[in-house]
């Protein structure tokens, strides 16, 4: 009945020497609380981004006009608790100032010198939009933009105008409607430019030679005529099976014209309307990559007609190589 | 235990890291377009320099001129050699020189005038109009929004947009043209202001409401940390007061008092923000 109390040290016996020794192995596990450790460090590199994100601009476009003036459009993540917004306009000659928040609605600003405080009040995202004629100067017949700016940016330049000049390294250039669109980092940029009739449609030099040329188109056939004929046979092969199947669906699958999603949906917006007609023109399908370059709105703003023409069951959208394939619904009489 | 917590802290190293190495990517996804605007460039060049100077070229800038050309042909060959990092050196180089050379042009151009944009003098109608014109469809979705009755405004302004575009050589026309959609765009915004108050003052209340709550918990923490009760104890009546006004659809008087109460937060050392 009798049990001896063992003292801990007799159990677990000291070295030769006396010496206390502490497993490395068991010190990670037992003096840190590891799970916990783990979760505040998954916290705070989650907060990092969110925390960094506020205030900054999530998506910023510029658009020069032929005489300077630059159109700015500007879409901002911001505080929710915050009561306002400080923003730097990058100038203090502003025209048509616009500030919009959550759910569209307008918001009131006081412009101070540069800044415009914008009364927030719980939006999330605000977005703003104005003319500034303090972007570009002119000496002679050569424009500068210049501006320092906080993120990458978007600059659509006037038709017709070709850069002579630029400090900048730029990410990405496209082409619309005859003007270029430059994607520019952040920091400091100047970009000079002049007006002219003469601007090469297809710049790009290459040092190769015709032979070289020749050479590249021969193998390109080549491996076109291959891959037609791969696929017809493909084809053939599958085409008895499916013939009647197809017609079937290929009846079910045409889309609605748009008068009668119009008529249908009679309480579309103007904008949204424009995009039902352009995706139509388009097949029934853009990306909405491509919606944004033809309507030059920002990310988020497109985001959101997309997301309220899903809403009205007049669009689906598709994940396609990672980007939103925009598609009008085919059978919408069907859905509702 | 130890592999977890070695890889959760290889993924977070990474991802700190990750996004300082996106920013330099220069994500050039396509590089030729570094020798697309060189190439425009150096051709503009060309053709200002032949228009001003035909073949009596100064040195100087024939010397900037060699360069930079000299920098193309290094961007093109860097690019079939996928060496991208003396490709950015050599477009910046090339971009630079052109810059210098098109600046002295403009300097040395026979009537050299700086114009400032900002002057109204130098805007061009054209593009006034474009810009009118894009401000016009913003309130317009804005005023559906508040389903203000401005429909018939909108479509006399898209009349006068029209007219003005056809009368584009008609300075004075347009100019008065213009004035006069300003002055039906000020009795719109003024309509959707008023409209947007009654929006407005609920959509602040809530907004005020949430943030008392938060702002309640905050003192309650702060007291027991020991906080100045007297400090703590205006900041509950400064509450107080903000509810009295808000209840009484005092929006603006709420928004001085929140204000006063904001900065009292501050200077307690609990500042108004997301946690």
């Amino acid at each position: 009945m009798t049990s001896l109390i063992e003292p801990i040290q007799l159990k677990n016996p000291l070295g030769d020497d006396g010496i206390l020794f502490v497993r490395n192995d068991s010190i990670f596990d037992t003096m840190v609380k590891i799970p916990l450790l783990l979760a505040s460090m998954i916290i705070v590199a989650a907060l990092l981004p969110i925390q960094s994100s506020f205030s900054s601009p999530r998506d910023l476009d510029l658009i020069i006009y032929p005489d300077g003036t630059t159109h700015v459009s500007i879409e901002i993540d911001v505080d929710p608790f915050s009561t306002d917004y400080e923003l730097n306009l990058f100038g203090n000659t502003i025209d048509n100032l616009v500030v919009i928040g959550d759910d569209e609605f307008l918001l009131e600003f006081d412009i101070i010198d540069n800044f415009a405080l914008i009364q927030t009040f719980g939006s999330s995202v605000i977005t703003i939009e104005y003319d500034i004629h303090d972007l570009v100067s002119k000496q002679g017949k050569l424009w500068t933009f210049s501006l320092d700016s906080p993120s990458n940016f978007t600059l659509l330049l006037p038709q017709n105008s070709a850069i002579v000049g630029m400090t900048n390294l730029p990410i990405n250039m496209e082409i619309h409607n005859d003007q270029n669109q430059l994607t520019l980092s952040s920091g400091s940029t100047e970009i000079d430019y002049f007006f002219t009739t003469t601007i090469t449609s297809n710049p790009i030099l290459d040092t190769k030679t015709e032979t070289d040329y020749f050479s590249y188109v021969i193998v390109g056939v080549i491996i076109v005529i291959i891959l037609i004929g791969i696929t017809i046979f493909t084809r053939s092969k599958q085409k008895n099976s499916n013939s009647i199947e197809q017609t079937l669906t290929s009846q079910k699958n045409l889309i609605l014209d748009v008068e009668t999603i119009f008529a249908l949906k009679p309480d579309l917006r103007e904008d949204d309307k424009e995009l039902v007609k352009f995706i139509f023109k388009n097949g029934g399908e853009a990306l909405e990559s491509e919606l944004r370059k033809k309507f030059l709105q920002p990310r988020t703003t497109m985001w959101r007609a997309v997301k309220r023409l899903e809403r009205e069951g007049v669009i689906k959208i598709e994940k396609k190589d990672l980007q939103n394939l925009v598609k009008l619904r085919k059978n919408m009489e069907e859905e509702e | 235990m130890k592999k977890l917590a070695l890889f959760a802290i290889i993924v977070l190293i990474f991802g700190t890291i990750s996004p300082s190495l996106v920013n330099h990517a220069y994500g050039q996804n396509d590089p030729s377009i570094l020798l697309r605007i060189a190439v425009q460039a150096d051709e503009q060049i060309v053709n200002q320099l032949n228009g001003i100077y035909e073949n009596k070229i100064p040195n100087n800038i024939e010397i900037l001129y060699e360069k930079g050309h000299l920098s193309v042909e290094s961007l093109n060959e860097s690019l079939s050699n996928d060496d991208i990092e003396k490709a950015k050196q050599d477009f910046l180089l090339a971009m630079n020189s052109f810059m210098q050379i098109s600046r002295i042009i403009s300097q040395s151009s026979e009537k050299v005038v700086v114009v400032t944009v900002s002057e109204k003098s130098n805007r061009n109608i054209s593009s006034e109009i474009d810009r009118l014109e894009k401000y016009v469809k913003s309130l317009e979705n804005i005023s559906k929004k508040y389903d203000v009755n401005v429909e018939s405004n909108f479509i006399k302004i898209h009349a006068l947009i029209q007219e003005l575009r056809v009368e584009i050589n008609n300075v004075n026309k347009v100019h008065t043209g213009i004035k006069e959609i300003k002055i039906i765009l000020d009795s719109i915004k003024n309509d959707i202001r008023e409209s947007a108050s009654k929006h407005k003052s609920d959509f602040i209340k809530r907004f005020l409401d949430r943030l008392l709550d938060k702002i309640t918990n905050q003192l309650i923490m702060a007291e027991d940390n020991g906080v100045d009760q007297t400090q703590i104890s205006k900041a509950s009546e400064l509450i107080l007061e903000i509810r009295e006004l808000l209840s009484q659809n005092q929006i603006n008087g709420a928004k001085v008092i929140f204000s006063e109460l904001k900065e009292l937060m501050k200077n307690i050392g609990y500042p108004v923000r997301i946690t």
